[in-house]
């Protein structure tokens, strides 16, 4: 490339990345690939969805000094091609060039788990199939050469047909191998380096036959290159010895869960409450600043309390992630999934489930995502389908109202447990007997199915790296607030605007009057079997956005100012206007309703349509309404 | 798969990973599975003639398995499904 042409690709950088080589990064999971690839960009990376699906994209540039090298795309973890993940699917469709909006990669960058080289190499000759130039990365040198495993390159190099570089992803040791390659096939203007054999010949066989084709292949490539697998590492053998203890294996699980709990629980309240008091300061500050027009009403009432409601369960959040990141780095997720499998499996799920279950106790909508890693369709829609049972943190402020309102602050069952507590208890209980039945009943209806394979690999055990978390727990907030920040967006202005008509000489109407009052009049019918009046039916309407929306309201209609769930004044309201089996009722109701627009929006796009999020959302409406009924007339 | 995966029953050599104690290498004969359920499998490397040893048992007794210098957990019904027959020279762990 002459230095004039070098000058203008640097003008178009910015602009558009047509002329940027695009390089991807593909490799099995827990193989060091993310961290190589933050290695490689820092944090010059975007993450976006693919169209369509809710797979992130990771792209990032690869600078050499001030000069743009290449786009870095890096792919999803995975163990092959036959597209039973969606995760499978985008992979290879980023590899063949069928994704809008990313054109095909110039090369791919296979990065493998050196100390596991012979497993890891079926996915590698998966990927060389496929035809793109390609470098081979044996990332965790250092590990495989301590623990006395070795491996000629050179042959290794010769045998697949492509370079073969080692890496340390820790240390960032072999990276600039990688840069090299990279700016080496930019001068050469992309000649493909790789002479592949016959690449379809595996393709056309039938499935048993075209992987014995690759594990031949796979043999002759590590005997010729002389492979010495490492030692079995003996951290990993003594820490799974007592993880996956037949006494101490569930203790260590049932510590480590109640530990992440706690600290989302604990850890993350006064966080919360910072954010609270920041949301409630700022805007009585707005409101003060600003005119006193319809536009306040809408930014202060609308928007500022709406999106607030949201932004407050971040910290939240964030500490789950960062638990759920430390959990998977190090492997111990891993060994949870197989500790959780037995009692998933007699439920009807699998021990994939265990994470999206357990990070639907902060919220759903991450959780649905979570469920992405499990390859068996039916076990996922199961998982999606039963997550929202989960006692997200959206549920407490109402439980904690309600609570606070309608049950006495009385011991119960000696001086161990307090009534509040009890039924808080309760609620939790509620939400997963809801969750095992629904889960027992749909994979015996309509999920039905031959059991699927579970099989799940056991990584050797690794520390975190703290620039991956951090990078990790940054994505996550980011995708929280923009996916749960845009709908509650739409539907604060939505329901304010309702509250806002019909207009009287005075202003907006009174909130009976008001056009939200009459939906609610209109719903009574409907809820009055349950004790409910107009007032809760507005509450019901509104918590659609997200449940802990009904507080504020039923503060609004209540005719009360910056109500919070410790407002004595709105309890003494409920009390009077609601009955206690009705007051249980309502309880039961959110115990089990979908009022969640997020996690409806969520579940359509990772189920790719309607039909099952719409059927979740009746489905636990139903249950919702006759729960509601059921305790209403038994208490 | 055809059917000489098919292993007759009760047959001296229907031996099933399931049945192999830890630390015995065994090699793998066949997957008693379709293909829709055995592909994971053969994608990992559970292939005929793949060297398959357990190394220990999960809490509630399914099979962890060293399978080319990976572990990989499956269920006891899986490792059921898959026929293996025991190497002449074990290996002195």
């Amino acid at each position: 490339m002459s230095p004039t042409e070098e000058t203008e690709h640097l003008g178009q950088v910015l602009e558009s990345s047509k002329d940027i080589p695009l390089i991807a990064l593909a490799g099995a999971p827990n193989s060091g690939k993310t961290t190589l690839f933050n290695r490689l960009t820092g944090l010059r990376q975007k993450v976006a969805n693919y169209p369509g699906v809710t797979v992130e994209k990771h792209v990032g540039e690869l600078r050499s000094g001030d000069q743009v090298l290449a786009d870095l795309v890096d792919l999803p973890g995975i163990h092959g091609f036959s597209a039973r993940t969606l995760d499978e699917k985008i992979t290879k469709d980023v590899l063949e060039g069928r994704v809008d909006g990313l054109k095909k990669p110039d090369a791919v960058v296979i990065v493998t788990d050196s100390t596991r080289l012979e497993n890891q190499l079926m996915l590698v000759e998966q990927v060389l199939e496929l035809n793109l130039p390609a470098l081979l990365v044996l990332n965790m040198a250092d590990e495989l050469k301590g623990r006395g495993g070795s491996v000629n390159t050179n042959a290794l190099s010769e045998k697949l047909g492509i370079e073969v570089i080692w890496t340390n992803g820790r240390t960032g040791e072999g990276t600039g191998a990688i840069i090299e390659y990279i700016s080496r096939l930019k001068d050469n203007d992309f000649v493909p380096s790789n002479d592949i054999k016959n690449p379809t010949t595996a393709h056309k066989l039938p499935v048993l036959e075209s992987f014995s084709k690759r594990k031949e292949a796979v043999k002759e490539a590590v005997s010729d290159a002389e492979f010495i697998p490492p030692e079995p590492s003996a951290v990993s053998g003594f820490l799974d010895s007592l993880v996956l203890h037949k006494i101490w294996g569930p203790m260590i699980f049932f510590a480590v869960v109640v530990f992440v709990f706690q600290s989302i629980f604990t850890w993350a309240v006064p966080l919360m409450d910072g954010i609270e008091l920041l949301i409630e300061t700022s805007g009585i500050w707005m409101s003060e600043i600003l005119p006193d027009t319809w536009l306040k009403s809408l930014l202060v009432d609308g928007i500022w309390a709406g999106v607030g409601s949201v932004v407050v369960f971040l910290p939240q959040i964030l500490i789950l992630f960062l638990f759920i990141g430390i959990l998977e780095d190090s492997g111990y997720m891993a060994r949870a999934a197989v500790i959780a499998d037995r009692v998933m499996y007699r439920i009807g799920l699998q021990g994939k489930a265990f994470l999206p279950l357990l990070s639907g106790y902060a919220c759903a909508v991450p959780a649905i995502l979570s469920a992405r890693t499990i390859e068996d369709d039916r076990d996922r829609m199961a998982t999606i389908f039963v997550t929202p049972f989960m006692t997200c943190s959206a549920r407490l402020p109402v439980y904690v109202l309600l609570i606070a309102a309608f049950i006495p602050n009385e011991p119960f069952m000696g001086t161990f447990l307090n009534q509040r507590a009890g039924v808080l208890i309760l609620l939790y209980a509620l939400g997963i007997a809801a969750a095992i039945m629904t889960a027992f009943i749909l994979k015996r209806t309509l999920l039905k199915a031959e059991p699927s394979t579970f099989l799940m690999e056991l990584p050797p055990y690794r520390l975190p790296s703290v620039q991956s978390l951090g990078l990790r727990l940054l994505d996550r907030g980011k995708i929280f607030l923009l996916r749960v920040g845009k709908i509650i967006f739409a539907v604060t202005i939505v329901l304010w605007i309702l509250t806002q008509f019909p207009r009287t000489e005075l202003g907006p109407p009174e909130i009976e009057q008001s056009a939200l009052g009459q939906i609610g009049h209109v719903i009574e019918p409907a809820i009055e079997p349950l004790g409910f009046d107009w007032r809760i039916g507005i509450g019901l309407i509104t918590s659609l956005a997200a449940r802990e929306v009904i507080v504020g309201t039923l503060g609004t209609i209540y005719g009360m100012e910056a109500a919070d769930e410790e407002s004595l004044d709105l309890q003494s309201a409920l009390q009077e206007s609601v009955s206690f089996p009705a007051a249980i009722g309502l309880l039961v109701f959110f115990a089990f309703a979908l009022q969640c627009m997020a996690t409806v929006a969520t579940v359509k796009r990772e189920t790719g349509g309607w039909k099952w999020a719409s059927f979740q959302f009746f489905y636990m409406l139903a249950l919702g309404y006759f729960g509601a009924l059921i305790a209403f007339n038994i208490f | 798969m055809g059917s000489e995966i098919k292993v007759a029953k009760n047959s001296s050599t229907d031996l099933r990973l399931s049945q192999v104690q830890l630390d015995r290498e065994v090699e793998l004969v066949s997957i008693d599975l379709p293909d829709s359920q055995a592909e994971p499998l053969f994608e990992r490397g559970f292939l005929p003639g793949c060297r398959i040893c357990p190394v220990r048992s999960s809490p509630s007794g399914d099979p962890i398995v060293d399978i080319d210098g990976s572990q990989m957990a499956l269920r006891r019904e899986t490792a059921d499904c898959l026929c293996v027959k025991a190497l002449r020279d074990l290996k002195g762990k």
